[in-house]
């Protein structure tokens, strides 16, 4: 990410995303919505497509901060992957 | 803006970021002024970022042995290793009217005296953003801010002699990890300050409560006995519990 940040992404379930873990070095305002942006994440089938993750990341009320909803989705591909 | 200087006062770590909570609501509540906050600590520390994964960041067994104290701060960033005399953190609580709407530009505004204060000392650093003071030959701090309603919390360590092998020893900095993506940014090379300049860590702290009072009305002032009776209950509810500091 261009400030150096890491967001990684842990998940577990098989057909669909059951839970999603979000952790790393970057800033959120406010903190509180990590939980969001976790259950943005929950709920999508395994083959879902970045413009999904994006959108339901893009859809949580929150500042993300040296990262953008794309990464987040990108690294939520990588755990699929 | 009158701001008032807060130079001592020695706490363990759950009660350092106990105090960071305790002084940024009663900012925002109109019970203090903007303070500048300056740290003192009682043994090895790891500050933990809010959002990281305790054991991603820390060698776990190895920090339990050393009795390193590791707390999860009330911001995010990342993890850093610190050490009593060996680093300089300090904080301001300020109100959110005097601070930038734009994270970034305010992150280098907040920054902006103590780098007028360490290249009066002759070092060479500048402000990277986002949320870095570099030297060319490193990372010799970084800084992490908490928005609420009405209060910024900024709040900057640097390094002035740290122990810079056994940070690597107790952080799992360059350890291999389940993912290859996971190299974080405290993988940059660490930068300190007495390798560069002559200047005492105390001739450092002031310089910086100089330079703070260059840009700012500052009048030297202590915390009120309830604010710590309040941090250090909010620490042992909070700050040195388990559930708070490994709940990642």
């Amino acid at each position: 990410m261009p400030d150096g940040k890491l967001v990684e992404v842990t998940l577990t379930g098989t057909e669909r995303i059951e839970s999603a873990r979000v952790t790393g070095d970057f800033f959120l305002e406010p903190p509180e919505a990590r939980a969001d942006l976790e259950a943005a994440i929950e709920g999508h089938p395994v083959d879902a497509d970045r413009e999904t993750l994006v959108e339901a990341i893009e859809a949580v009320d929150a500042q993300l901060i040296g990262f953008d909803p794309g990464d987040l989705a990108d690294a939520t591909l990588e755990a699929i992957a | 803006m009158k701001l008032r200087v807060v130079d001592g006062g020695t706490y363990s770590e759950p009660v350092q970021q106990a105090l960071e909570r305790v002084l940024t609501d009663r900012l925002a509540d109109g019970e203090i002024d903007p303070t500048l906050r300056f740290w003192y600590r009682e043994r090895p520390a790891v500050p933990l970022g809010r959002f990281q994964a305790y054991a991603d960041e820390v060698a776990v067994d190895y920090a339990a042995e050393q009795g390193v104290d590791v707390v999860r701060r009330v911001t995010g960033g990342g993890a850093m290793y610190v050490e009593p005399g060996a680093v300089i953190t300090y904080s301001l609580y300020l109100p959110r009217s005097a601070v930038a709407d734009d994270v970034a530009a305010s992150y280098a505004e907040l920054d902006q005296f103590a780098i007028d204060a360490l290249q009066g000392l002759g070092l060479d650093v500048r402000h990277e953003p986002l949320n870095d003071i570099a030297h060319p030959e490193g990372k010799i701090g970084g800084a992490a801010q908490l928005r609420t309603g009405d209060a910024v919390l900024h709040h900057t360590t640097m390094s002035y002699e740290l122990d810079t092998a056994e940070m690597l020893r107790v952080l799992r900095i360059g350890e291999e990890k389940v993912s290859d993506k996971a190299i974080t940014s405290a993988e940059k090379r660490v930068a300190r300050i007495s390798d560069h300049v002559g200047a005492s860590r105390r001739e450092v702290v002031d310089a910086i409560i100089e330079a703070a009072g260059d840009r700012y009305d500052t009048v030297e002032d202590e915390l009120a006995e309830a604010v710590l009776t309040d941090a250090r209950d909010l620490a042992a509810e909070q700050f040195a519990t388990d559930a708070w500091n490994r709940q990642l």
